[in-house]
């Protein structure tokens, strides 16, 4: 940096008065745009530090592994009964949870089956009725059964979960990097974003040139992150090695929830044998 | 100038802001003071308009901003180079592939000549003693070399209010020290000062009023600085030290 010692600072003289300055219009909606949906991506994280009060914490990993046998079960049973049973069940436990939570997960699944629908409004037509049908619930009940899971767990002890299942370690602190420096750079992007909309004060003919070096400038912080973050890593012993260990007990809960869930199980070969 | 009243700003269920009130009047330099996560730098968001309060309300010269008033592409533009906003983080306000594009960003938006651009990107760079940054990578500068062109980027806008979110920090006590000379300077020539700092031992060289938060996300005391510095109980009570 220069001497600042011997640095005399002088005004130039326009600081002493205040810019006659009219702006030109120009769209400028792309800068919004992206500060809303990076916002959004960084909330829906930030969120998941909320997700503590939900009235039944279930066993994250049994959660997990029954969600994914209850979608496997979905997708291969015939019987239209097992699904509506399934979408019975999954609607009462929906209905013990919070009022806005249980709307964003209605939300998100009753416009997925829409857009299903929709897609297969021809096939109704051309006399495939059932399959339509069938199908349609079979991704309603799908998604709900994911909204439960994501929004009843947080990301961290998904991943943690993860060792039930014999996930390698290191997959495991990967995922949770990953998460990580989604909200991280996230958040840093955004604050360009907004150091960009700030100084956005005319018409900018290289709007794209701007972005570009956000992306540039995004892109060398998470370099720049990811090796102070090994170096630190390294400083603390690790060799390539990442143990986690999974300490999550048991309630009277999860009982209720395995019995219930084996209870989808029998009733699956019941209908599947019917 | 900038008049808040009963404001309100919460993320989701945490409140950040707690029945603000404050008035701010041309000329000024004031300090907003407090602990980590107080508030201060969400209120500088909300001064700048980057986030609009739950309740209350925020005026500038007299005209209330609103979130809907900001969706007017010109008003927007003319009260963002009405008040100039330096990040805590340097890093994320720099985004031109040279220092000289950088300061020239703001001016060139204002439709300025390419000879006037000249003019003022050398009296930002000359004014900010980085003269020998000129063509050097943003990204590639020591955090205060950032810091120095970040301010230059702002100030080439000529803005009437400049708000700082923690200048001092991740600074070197020489550039400290600079930043206070500075920062009066600018004072001096007529610009308001916004400064939010948990830095006691420069604060009353950079502000002559001193606004203290709360850990409750309230203003604790609204006081000329020397006084408020002086009230070591009540800095302890708002665990600023």
């Amino acid at each position: 940096m220069d001497n600042l010692k011997d640095h005399k600072i002088e005004m130039p003289e326009w600081i002493y008065s205040n810019e006659n300055y009219i702006p030109l219009t120009d769209k400028d909606t792309f800068i919004n745009k992206s500060i809303l949906s990076v916002f959004h991506v960084i909330s829906r994280i930030r969120m998941q530090d909320s997700l503590d009060n939900s009235r039944f914490k279930i066993n994250v990993s049994l959660n997990i592994f029954f969600t994914f046998l209850l979608i496997v079960l979905l997708s291969i049973t015939k019987s239209f009964i097992f699904v509506v049973i399934v979408i019975v069940y999954l609607l009462s436990i929906l209905s013990f949870t919070e009022a806005d939570r249980l709307v964003k997960i209605l939300k998100f699944s009753i416009s997925v089956t829409l857009f299903t629908a929709v897609i297969m409004l021809p096939a109704f037509f051309m006399g495939n009725s059932y399959s339509s049908i069938m199908i349609t619930t079979k991704v309603f009940a799908t998604t709900t059964s994911m909204g439960l899971l994501s929004y009843s767990s947080k990301w961290n002890s998904i991943t943690e979960a993860l060792k039930l299942f014999h996930v390698p370690d290191i997959f495991i602190l990967i995922l949770d990097i990953t998460i990580k420096y989604i909200f991280m750079l996230g958040d840093y992007s955004m604050n360009m974003l907004y150091a960009l909309k700030l100084r956005s004060v005319g018409k900018n003919s290289n709007k794209y040139t701007s972005m570009a070096g956000i992306a540039g400038t995004t892109f060398l912080q998470s370099k720049e992150m990811v090796t102070d973050m090994y170096h630190a890593m390294e400083c603390r012993g690790f060799t390539g090695e990442y143990h986690i260990c999974n300490k999550s007990k048991f309630k009277w809960v999860d009982y209720i929830f395995i019995a219930i869930n084996v209870g989808a199980i029998l009733l699956f070969f019941h209908f599947e044998r019917a | 100038m900038i008049e808040i009243k009963n404001l309100f700003y919460s993320y989701g269920d945490s409140i950040a802001l707690d029945d603000i009130n404050l008035v701010i009047r041309p000329g000024e330099a004031v300090a907003l003071m407090g602990a980590n996560g107080c508030g201060k730098s969400t209120l500088l968001k909300l001064i700048n308009g980057l986030i609009s309060p739950d309740q209350g309300s925020y005026s500038f010269n007299g005209v209330e901003i609103t979130e809907k008033k900001l969706q007017d592409a010109k008003f927007s533009k003319l009260f963002h180079q009405k008040i100039g906003f330096v990040f805590q983080n340097s890093d994320t306000q720099l985004f031109s592939s040279s220092v000289y594009d950088e300061v020239a960003f703001g001016p060139r938006q204002m439709g300025m000549s390419e000879s006037e651009v000249d003019i003022r990107v050398n009296d930002c760079l000359c004014l900010l003693s980085i003269q020998s940054l000129k063509n050097r990578i943003p990204y590639h500068l020591s955090g205060g070399e950032k810091r120095k062109v970040a301010i230059a980027c702002v100030m080439s806008l000529n803005p009437e209010v400049l708000v700082l979110d923690e200048p001092m920090n991740g600074l070197d006590p020489k550039t400290q020290r600079w930043l206070v000379e500075f920062l009066n300077h600018l004072n001096k020539a007529g610009k308001t000062l916004i400064t939010s700092t948990h830095n006691l031992e420069l604060v009353h060289g950079i502000s002559n009023r001193a606004v203290l938060f709360h850990e409750e996300h309230t203003i604790a005391a609204d006081l000329p600085t020397e006084r408020l510095l002086e009230n070591v109980e009540l800095l302890k009570k708002v665990n600023l030290i």
